[in-house]
C-alpha cells in the first residue's frame, strides 16, 4: 500500500515538475528546439534508487501518458515514452555498477543520452528520414550538461531525503 | 551520497562525446555529396527535392498572383512555365550545379540548389 502510494505521489512529483520545466526559458541559452531540463528524470532517478525498476516504470509510463494527455497528444506520447524508456533502461544498467563503478553524475548523462537518443529513433521513424540524426550530436552535449545538473540536483536531494523519517519506512 | 566522479563516469562521458562526433562526421559526409534543390516563395521555404534521388519527372506548381510550374529531373530543375510577365525564369533554363539558382522576381520564387558547401546543417522536413 505504501508503495502505490509513493508511487502516485512521485508521478504527480513528476509532472509537475516538467510543467515547472517549461516556464524555465532554456532556450534563450541554447536557442534550440527540443532542449530540456530533464528534471524528470530526477524523479525516475529517486524512484530507481528508492523503490525499485518495477516501480520506477510504472511512474515513468504513468507520468508520460498523464502528462500527454494534459499538455500533448499521440505524438508527444510516442516521443516521451521512448525518451523516457530508453533512459530508465540505460539508468537500470548504469546503475547496477553504482558505487564500484558508476557515480550517480554517470548514471543522470546516461539516462540523458539515452532519452535523447530515443526520442530521435522515434522522430526518424516518424518523419521516415534519417536526416533528423544530424540533431543528435548537439542534444548529446545538451544532455551531458543537463545530466550533470540532474545529478547534481539528485545528490542534494537523496542526502535531504535519507534523514527525513520517511526514508525509514522505505527501507 | 557525495557529488563525486567515478571512473565509469568518464567512461559513459567518453562513450557518448564519441557517439556524437562519429555521428557529425557521418553527416557531413552525406551532406557533401547531397544535391538539394530548394523552392523559395516570399522567403518561405516550399519545397526541398534531393536532385540525385529522382527516378521520375516531378512538377512542383506554386501559386501566388503569377503562377507557374516548375520541372524537376533528375540533377536538373528549371522554371517549366510562367504566367509572369518577363519570363526571365523561364529562359534561365536547366539549372544543375550548388550554387546555381533561377529566379522569378514577379512571383517572388527563387530555385536554388544546395550541395558541396550547404550553408544548412541538416534537413527537417
Amino acid at each position: 500500500m505504501r508503495k502505490i502510494a509513493f508511487n502516485g505521489l512521485l508521478t504527480s512529483l513528476a509532472i509537475i515538475l516538467s510543467l515547472i520545466e517549461r516556464f524555465i526559458p532554456v532556450n534563450l541559452v541554447i536557442p534550440f528546439p527540443g532542449i530540456k531540463l530533464g528534471f524528470a528524470n530526477i524523479v525516475t532517478m529517486f524512484a530507481l534508487f528508492y523503490l525499485g525498476f518495477s516501480s520506477a516504470l510504472v511512474i515513468t509510463v504513468s507520468r508520460c501518458i498523464l502528462s500527454s494527455l494534459f499538455f500533448g497528444g499521440m505524438s508527444s506520447l510516442m516521443y516521451s515514452l521512448a525518451g523516457a524508456l530508453f533512459a530508465l533502461i540505460t539508468m537500470t544498467l548504469l546503475k547496477s555498477g553504482f558505487d564500484k563503478l558508476f557515480s550517480i553524475i554517470g548514471i543522470s548523462m546516461g539516462g540523458a543520452a539515452a532519452h535523447n537518443t530515443g526520442q530521435i529513433m522515434i522522430a526518424a521513424i516518424m518523419m521516415k528520414t534519417t536526416a533528423v540524426f544530424a540533431y543528435l550530436p548537439l542534444l548529446l552535449f545538451a544532455g551531458i550538461v543537463t545530466g550533470f545538473l540532474t545529478a547534481f540536483i539528485s545528490v542534494y536531494l537523496f542526502s535531504t531525503f535519507e534523514k527525513t523519517t520517511i526514508a525509514g519506512l522505505l527501507k | 551520497m557525495r557529488l563525486k566522479f567515478k571512473f565509469g563516469d568518464f567512461f559513459v562521458l567518453t562513450a557518448i562525446i564519441a557517439v556524437a562526433i562519429l555521428v557529425t562526421l557521418n553527416f557531413h559526409k552525406v551532406d557533401s555529396s547531397a544535391k538539394i534543390a530548394v523552392i523559395i516563395q516570399n522567403n518561405e521555404v516550399l519545397e526541398r527535392i534531393n536532385l540525385d534521388q529522382l527516378t521520375e519527372v516531378v512538377y512542383v506548381k506554386y501559386e501566388g498572383k503569377y503562377p507557374g510550374i516548375i520541372e524537376v529531373k533528375n540533377g536538373s530543375i528549371r522554371f517549366n512555365s510562367a504566367d509572369c510577365p518577363d519570363k526571365v525564369c523561364v529562359r534561365t533554363g536547366w539549372i544543375s550545379k550548388p550554387g546555381q539558382i533561377a529566379v522569378c522576381l514577379p512571383a517572388g520564387v527563387i530555385i536554388k540548389i544546395e550541395g558541396e558547401n550547404p550553408d544548412f546543417d541538416l534537413i527537417v522536413k
